[in-house]
Formats: C-alpha cells, sequence, structure tokens
C-alpha cells in the first residue's frame, strides 16, 4: 500500500492529474500482453527525465517500488507490479527530439513507437530496422529494455545493434547519460549494453540516441510453401549455408496457419508449413538474392514459391503473420509462449524434438517465428482449467528448455526472463554468473526498489536494507 | 438487445496483447490505457463482476469512445469491441437514464412536428450565441454551398467555444416543395404491374440532410434520376434512430425504427437509398439487432435491411448511368474530355459508418475518379476516424475536435482543395476542424461534386 504522504509526494511532482490511485486506473495498468494482473498501488504518468528522477528519488528514499511502463505489449510480465508499487507509464514521453540528418542518428524520448518513429525516418530516406511484431503498439524504451528484436534481426540485428547513447535515471534518481552520439567509443565500461536488455531493472530510460541507416532501396517478398515443418526448417538452414543474405526469414507452422487461415482462405487451407522471405538492397542484387531464394527453397521441397507482386498482398501478409500470436488462442484458451533460440543450422533438430515433446504429451505446441536467426516462438497451449493438462504443458516448457540448451540455444531470444521465465534463468546461466549479475543489481539498486521480482526468482531479488 | 452479463465470454477473448492500441483515435490523443479497447473491456468485466462500481469514470472511460470500430477490425483474437461498448452503454442508460438534454431531444425524435419547431426556434436566436462565419473560416466552397456555419461566441454546454455549427437549414429538406412531391403515396396494388419497369429508389433523407444540408439530398436525388431510376421520398419518415442508439437509448431507437420500417413499407421499393453513412449503417445492420428477439418485426427489418443502400453504393454498382436520357440531361457534354472541364483536386475521407460498417471503401473514390472536372487524390489516413461518432462530440467535445487534427494534417499533406465525405457528420466535424486548425479546404459530400 502507498501510504497518503507518498501519494501526496508524488501529486506534488508531476501534479493532481498525472497521478491516480483509482480503481479504474489501477485496472488498467494491471496487466500485459502475459494477460496475467497484478494491481499496483498507483500509476504515475511523468512529462519528462526531471520528474522521473524526483519520483524514483522519492521512492528509494522511502521504499516503495517503481515499475517502468512502455505499452504494455511485454511477454514476460516485465511492466507487471507483482508484488504493489507504483506503476511508471511513459506514455507523455512520446516526442522525437531529433532527427540528424547529417549524421545519421535520432534523439528521442522513451514512450515512442516504435512504427511512428519508423514511419518518420523513413519518410528522410533513413531506416530504423528492429521491427518486433509488436511494433505498432511498442515503445522505444520497452524495445531496449527487453532488446527486442523482429523479423528483420536475420540481417540487420537487434535494438542493441541501434542503440548509440542513453538517458537513464538510476535507482537512486541520479540522471545519467551513457554512451555517445559517435558511431564508436570506448571510454569507460559499456553501460548502454548494460541497460539495454535490463528489463527496467537498473534504470528507467528517459532518452535515448539511436542509429539509423539509409532506406534499402527496394524489397522482395516471397511465400514459400512446404509440405511440412521439416522441409520449410531444412529451406532455412540451406538459406544460411548457402550464404544468402535474406532480411527476413519468418517460419510458420501448421497450428499457426490454421488460427490465420482467415486472411487468404483459398491459399492458406490445409498447408504444411509456410516461409516468409524477403530481400533487400538495390534492384538488381535483390533480384539475383530473390532467384537464389527460389532454388534453395525447391530443392529443399517447396511445393509453391509466390513474389509478392503489390504492397496490398504484402501488407495483408504481414497483418496476418503479426496476428499469429494473439490468434493462437483459437486453439486452446491458454498458452506458455517462449521465445527460444537455437543456431541455423540446429533448427530441424529443435523443429523435430518439440513436434515429439508435444506428441508424447498429448499438447498442440505451435511454432512460428523468426527462423532466419534461429529464433522460435514456441506456443505451448493448454486450457487453464484443466489441471493435468496445465501440469502436462509445464512439464513440457522445462523439457523444451532442456532441448534448447542441449542444442547449444538460448531459452529467450527477444523476450526477455521478466517473471515467466525466472525459475529457468539457472538452467541457463551458471552460479557464478547468476551471482555476479544480483551483485551487478544490487550496486544499482540498494534498495530494491526498481522493478522487483523480475530476472531473478522472486524473494532473493528484493532484499529490503 | 442482448444484457451486457452475456458479453462476459466475448470480453474474455480478449488476450490483452494490445493490438487495439495501434489504431484507437482516442488512446492517440489521451494517451491513457482506459482509452483503448484493452482497457475499457478490463473495467467493463470488472463492473459486471461486481468488483468496480458504476463510477463517475467508469461512465467516463465507457463514452469516453468515438465508436469508430477499429479496435474491432484490428483485433487478432476477434473480440466484437463495440458490442460490448454498445452494451455497457445500454446498461449505463438502464441504470442511470437519460441526461434531461438526451432525453428532450431522443424522446421527441419521431415527432414530425416538434423536432423542426423546436430547431426553427433556436435558427432565429442563433444569433445571440453564434456568430456566422466566413467562408474561409467554414472550409466551404461559396461557389459549392452559400450556407457556412456558425462560430460559438462562448463555451456553451454539448457546444464548447469557439466551435463552428452547421446551421440549421431554412427549409428542412423534407418540406421543400419537390421532394413532397415524391412523397405521394403510390397505391399498393400497382406496385406489382408493368409500370414498374425503371428501377424504383426510396429515399431516406436522415436528420443531417433533412435539418443541416437539404442540397445534399437534393443532389443526391438528382444523381438517382439522371440514372433513369424513379425515386420516392417515403412522407412520415423520422431520424433513424441511431444517435440514441450509440448513447444507449435502445427504446427510442427501437421505435423509431418500427416507425421507418412501417412508412417505407408503405411504398414499393427495389433500393432504400441514404447519404448518410450512419444512417446506412443503422438502416442495413441495427435494425435487426434491435428486434433480435422479435421473430415478426425481426423478419420485416431483415427485409428492409436487404433493400438498403449507401447513396455511393448504389450509384457505383446498383444503378448503370443513363448518361443520354433524353430530358435528363447528362451533367458534362461527351465531347472535350476531361482537360476541357476544369479541374478540383478533392481527396476523399472514409466515414468509419461506411468504410469499417459496411465495407464501403472503394465505391465513393471510384465514383469520384469517374466524375467529371475532378481529380481525385488519396489522402494519408483517410480512413482515421473523425473523431464526432458514438455521441463523443456531445460528451466529449474537446477530445472529440482534438481526433479531427490528424485529419486537418491529412488533408494539408493531400494538397487536394476539396475533402469529400458520404457523411453528414462528417462533414460538420470536418469543416469545424478545417475552421479550428486553420486550413482553407473545402468539404462536400460526394455526390454534390457527381
Ligand atoms: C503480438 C505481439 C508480438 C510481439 N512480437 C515481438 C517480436 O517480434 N520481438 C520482440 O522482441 N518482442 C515481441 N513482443 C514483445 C514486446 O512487444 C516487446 O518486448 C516490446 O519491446 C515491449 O515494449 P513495451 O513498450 O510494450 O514495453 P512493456 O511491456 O510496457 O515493458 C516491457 C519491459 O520494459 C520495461 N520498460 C518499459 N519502458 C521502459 C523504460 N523507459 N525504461 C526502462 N524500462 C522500461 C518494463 O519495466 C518491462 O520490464 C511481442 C508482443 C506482442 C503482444
Amino acid at each position: 500500500m502507498l501510504s497518503d504522504k507518498n501519494y501526496i509526494s508524488l501529486e506534488e511532482i508531476v501534479g493532481k492529474e498525472q497521478v491516480s490511485a483509482s480503481k479504474e486506473d489501477l485496472l488498467c495498468y494491471s496487466y500485459d500482453a502475459t494477460n496475467t494482473t497484478y494491481l499496483p498501488d498507483a500509476v504515475i504518468f511523468p512529462a519528462n527525465a526531471l520528474e522521473v528522477s524526483r519520483i524514483v528519488e522519492l521512492a528509494n528514499l522511502r521504499g516503495f517500488s517503481i515499475i517502468a511502463r512502455g505499452a504494455g505489449s511485454g511477454f514476460t510480465g516485465g511492466s507487471l507490479a507483482v508484488s504493489g508499487g507504483v506503476v511508471l507509464s511513459t506514455e507523455r514521453m512520446k516526442r522525437v527530439i531529433k532527427i540528424d540528418e547529417e549524421n545519421l542518428t535520432a534523439t528521442v524520448e522513451p514512450g515512442v513507437i516504435t512504427w511512428e518513429f519508423q514511419q518518420d525516418v523513413e519518410a528522410l530516406g533513413l531506416f530504423y530496422p528492429p521491427d518486433p511484431t509488436s511494433k505498432k503498439i511498442s515503445t522505444i524504451g520497452g524495445n531496449i529494455a527487453e532488446c527486442a528484436g523482429g523479423p528483420r534481426a536475420v540481417k540487420y540485428g537487434v535494438t542493441r545493434d541501434y542503440v548509440l547513447g542513453l538517458e537513464v535515471v538510476l535507482p537512486t534518481g541520479e540522471i545519467i547519460k551513457t554512451g555517445t552520439s559517435t558511431m564508436k567509443g570506448v571510454v569507460g565500461y559499456d553501460l548502454t549494453r548494460l541497460m539495454v536488455g535490463s528489463e527496467g531493472t537498473l534504470g528507467i530510460v528517459t532518452g535515448a540516441t539511436l542509429r539509423l541507416i539509409p532506406k534499402p532501396e527496394s524489397v522482395v517478398t516471397m511465400l514459400a510453401f512446404f509440405p511440412g515443418i521439416s522441409e520449410a526448417a531444412a529451406a532455412v538452414a540451406d538459406i544460411v549455408a548457402a550464404r544468402i543474405m535474406p532480411s527476413t526469414l519468418e517460419l510458420i507452422d501448421s497450428f499457426s496457419i490454421k488460427c490465420i487461415e482467415e486472411y487468404d482462405p483459398v491459399r492458406f487451407a490445409g498447408v504444411g508449413a509456410l516461409l516468409i522471405v524477403e530481400v533487400d538492397g538495390r534492384p538488381e542484387s535483390v533480384k539475383i538474392e530473390a532467384e537464389l531464394v527460389n532454388g534453395v527453397c525447391k530443392a529443399a521441397g517447396a511445393t509453391n514459391i509466390e513474389t509478392a507482386t503489390d504492397k496490398r498482398a504484402v501488407k495483408n501478409l504481414w497483418k496476418a503473420r503479426r496476428s499469429i500470436s494473439p490468434a493462437l488462442f483459437k486453439l486452446k484458451p491458454n498458452k506458455i509462449n517462449e521465445d527460444v533460440v537455437v543456431p541455423r543450422s540446429k533448427i530441424i533438430e529443435l523443429m523435430t524434438g518439440l513436434e515429439s515433446i508435444g506428441k508424447e504429451r498429448g499438447l498442440i505446441i505451435a511454432c512460428f517465428g523468426h527462423a532466419g536467426d534461429g529464433n522460435i516462438h514456441m506456443n505451448i497451449m493448454y486450457d487453464r482449467n484443466d489441471d493435468a493438462e496445465a501440469a502436462r504443458a509445464s512439464e513440457a516448457v522445462k523439457e523444451a528448455f532442456e532441448l534448447t540448451l542441449s542444442l547449444g540455444g538460448t531459452i529467450s531470444g527477444e523476450h526477455g526472463v521478466g517473471t515467466t521465465k525466472a525459475e529457468y534463468l539457472e538452467m541457463e546461466i551458471g552460479s557464478v554468473e547468476v551471482a555476479l549479475m544480483r551483485r551487478l543489481k544490487e550496486c544499482f539498486d540498494p534498495k530494491g526498489i526498481m522493478n522487483p521480482g523480475k530476472i531473478f526468482s522472486n524473494k532473493s531479488a528484493v532484499r529490503v536494507t | 438487445m442482448k444484457d451486457l452479463k452475456s458479453f462476459l465470454s466475448e470480453i474474455d477473448k480478449c488476450v490483452k496483447c494490445g493490438t487495439c492500441r495501434s489504431i484507437c483515435p482516442t488512446t492517440r490523443v489521451l494517451g491513457r490505457e482506459s482509452a483503448c479497447a484493452r482497457g475499457k473491456l478490463t473495467l467493463i468485466r470488472a463492473y459486471i463482476e461486481g468488483e468496480l462500481e458504476m463510477s463517475d469514470d467508469y461512465t467516463r472511460h465507457v463514452k469516453e469512445c468515438a465508436m469508430c470500430g477499429g479496435c474491432r477490425d484490428v483485433c487478432p483474437a476477434g473480440v466484437k469491441t463495440t458490442d460490448v461498448y454498445l452494451a455497457a452503454r445500454a446498461d449505463l442508460v438502464k441504470v442511470n437514464g437519460l441526461s434531461f438534454l438526451e432525453r428532450m431531444v431522443f424522446k421527441n425524435l419521431d415527432s414530425t412536428r416538434l423536432m423542426p419547431s423546436v430547431l426553427r426556434l433556436g435558427a432565429r436566436f442563433k444569433g445571440l450565441l453564434f456568430k456566422a462565419a466566413s467562408p474561409a473560416e467554414a472550409g466551404t466552397a461559396s461557389a459549392i454551398e452559400t450556407d457556412t456555419g456558425l462560430i460559438s461566441r462562448f463555451s456553451l454546454p454539448l457546444v464548447g467555444g469557439g466551435r463552428l455549427m452547421p446551421t440549421v437549414a431554412k427549409r428542412f429538406f423534407l418540406d421543400l416543395k419537390e421532394v413532397r412531391r415524391l412523397g405521394k403515396r403510390p397505391k399498393k396494388a400497382s406496385s406489382n404491374t408493368s409500370e414498374t419497369a425503371s428501377v424504383k429508389v426510396a429515399f431516406f433523407a436522415g436528420c443531417g440532410v433533412n435539418y443541416l444540408m437539404p442540397h445534399v439530398g437534393t443532389a443526391s436525388l438528382k444523381c438517382i434520376e439522371r440514372t433513369g431510376a424513379a425515386v420516392s421520398v417515403p412522407k412520415g419518415q423520422v431520424c433513424c434512430g441511431m444517435p440514441a442508439f450509440y448513447t444507449g437509448d435502445v427504446e427510442t431507437a427501437e421505435r423509431l425504427a418500427r416507425k421507418n420500417i412501417e412508412v417505407f413499407e408503405e411504398y414499393g421499393y427495389d433500393f432504400v437509398a441514404t447519404s448518410c453513412a450512419t444512417c446506412s449503417h443503422g438502416l442495413k445492420t441495427v435494425f435487426k439487432k434491435l428486434f433480435e428477439n422479435d421473430d415478426e418485426m425481426r423478419d420485416r427489418a431483415e427485409a428492409f435491411s436487404a433493400k438498403v443502400r449507401d447513396i455511393t453504393e448504389l450509384l457505383a454498382r446498383d444503378l448503370k448511368p443513363v448518361k443520354t436520357v433524353e430530358g435528363i440531361s447528362p451533367t458534362a457534354p461527351e465531347s472535350g474530355g476531361k482537360e476541357a472541364v476544369k479541374q478540383i483536386s478533392v481527396t476523399y475521407h472514409d466515414p468509419c459508418h461506411l468504410n469499417r460498417n459496411q465495407g464501403i471503401k472503394a465505391e465513393p473514390r471510384a465514383l469520384l475518379e469517374d466524375a467529371e472536372g475532378v481529380d481525385f487524390k488519396n489522402m494519408k489516413f483517410a480512413c482515421s476516424c473523425c473523431g464526432l461518432g458514438g455521441g463523443l462530440s456531445m460528451t466529449n467535445y474537446d477530445l472529440s475536435i482534438a481526433i479531427t487534427k490528424r485529419k486537418a494534417d491529412g488533408a494539408i499533406a493531400s494538397g487536394a482543395d476539396v475533402i469529400a465525405t458520404a457523411c453528414p457528420g462528417c462533414i460538420v466535424q470536418l469543416r469545424d476542424a478545417m475552421q479550428r486548425y486553420g486550413v482553407d479546404k473545402k468539404v462536400v459530400h460526394v455526390v454534390e461534386l457527381l
């Protein structure tokens, strides 16, 4: 519970209108895309870094927790107030402060919506590649905190590759600057990289300087139809091995196709697996690469390969792709959604392994995702109200993680650990490394007020001294 | 209409992915989770479960929505968000009743006498509260139309300061002599005889056309007649009821729907046409829903709805222009070609009730592209909501007109001189926005350009 005294102090910082503890507002900031609910004690909407700094300073002084929140599209519970506290929404901090066309950089506030920022820079012939499928809602701050990736990561990398410098409010309230606004910089430790992917546990990002590149001149989008998942997975591995650099290489399995069939009932019905492949660059090279992709897919067993000719078709295809994740609920009311990554040569083994885990336990495991970088979104579908099924689902997760790690992979490529993966952290990370990470956390956040209960499994992370 | 409680399972389809945030015009302006569907559904659910009372905040959040249907259209889980909102609004009315003003307006919508006289009275005293807008302020071309609208002198309840209000017409559409002539009831028996060779269209005016924009009505009639179809304007028709329906006053909506169906049944027609997107949506899709639990009325509503066409749909699809019919002179000569006619550049705004609720998007554009003297360009955000709907311009004018800012920006970027649309409501709102944001563009109905 937040005391009246603390509430009034918060009002003094941001004004009465910009903080709320009404039941209505608490409910609206109690969930994220994991569809779980924890009521915060209050929600606050600061306008700038200074206000954020004063809020955090107060929280640190009085000992209540602060949970940063962008759009609440996170898949691992990162923005949830799992043990109460104040949700700090960046919805008002949404200015693109500067796009520097000479140096190809941009400075933005954390609440800027990824896609809108991309529209702005693309209008100037520039390009900000990180494109989580949630880009139309997710914020740059949330992307930085999770180190979001997306379909284009296979060629262009993830959020971390485009962050040059940050403005951060530390859990103790100071405003710091990390990194540079230059293309290079090695002075001191790389705090920027430490902050990227820290899930709002080490500080609140209040500003970011991002790297831009020239916008590719042309893009060709292809859709390849496969009889089954193993052929499609083989094609992915073959494309990589053939040293072709597609800008997108997305895999969709038959369960997932079923959920989006309505987008194209004629062509999607009964398909075993799909690959969406994009190549971009100069028109001449794009043409050559597209032909290469075509050849590899055919050799791997594609029954049909279509090249999209008009923008509308491409848009519709991506709309369908973006809908998969939420549309999976047509299969079962609940899902455990994990985004494992394996070396790309091991995708076939991962896919067949997951298939047999599903079969053995009588579960649907729907897979799709950014296969081009080895990142597969596996969704174990179940019904929360069916205890036996729920138990089998959680066993399956563990088994899938074991499989992933045995293939030399990682249990999360982009969604982060948050609360949902905290209990599995030590499956992947050694005890010495975990201890080092905890010490880092304590060093940044001695009172444990910043987004407690995330990454490290519960109690031990929140050590109030 | 179904009870709010029965929508629990619909609400539970929401998986909280947040995709609704990407399209919601109120979320864009307010920047709060309570504005988007994910938030609203959470609140409505909590209210149904008794976790939340019908508080002022709850009421405000339920009403803070232009009912554009964007969230429903993008929802990957397929939640019928607008149906839930409507049920929540109906529940608000059931518990709290209507405000005095809403009651005054809605209870009299079906009076063919009282509404007009109130409006006329208002028209007489308007000078006290409003000043006339200059054509530039009104965003209207005097060449196309003379009425420029009024700007409120003070901040008025339901109106707000500096707001451009449409002028009430000197003569209402349904009172025009040439329109009343078309209201003559045909002898019922004759409806099946051979004299019905030509297509028969019964025209539904709607309040916007009747009270504010009779010229849109007459232009529509001309467009229909030009195709050789026979037009009637059934006498005794009343408001389509959608303003009441969207406020949650289902009872009034039912009463008006019943009355309209009865009136139109007196006439023989192949199509019912209207030039208001909200009316065509209501007549076509809402009437049936209103009589879900009344077999007899539902059948009658279905028979009626099956014939309803928006004017743009009717002209682009159902009726072929007969340019050479004698006596009904085509507007432009065949000779000379397009270059000979002075071109005005026109863009198009999609009314939500037409685009989202009826899927009519290509038809008005096709009409404009074919129109003589029109140089058509698409505009950015053409299908983003104007902000007027769902009663929002009455319950929260500031929010409503802030939403329209995006349209003003889109209009500037389009470079067009004229914004055409197919809904008197949108026209009123867009004109107000052009005035407010200092954009010198005319706003007209598509039929005025044909
Ligand atoms: C349909 C769907 C598809 C998705 N596809 C992808 C995908 O392709 N790739 C991918 O990587 N992710 C994907 N995601 C997950 C999610 O969108 C990303 O993790 C995104 O980066 C979250 O952004 P957000 O603004 O919603 O952040 P939130 O969900 O609000 O927060 C996420 C985390 O960031 C922290 N945070 C937010 N803002 C700040 C800040 N200013 N400073 C410090 N910490 C902050 C929060 O505390 C929390 O820990 C998808 C989600 C959905 C619903």
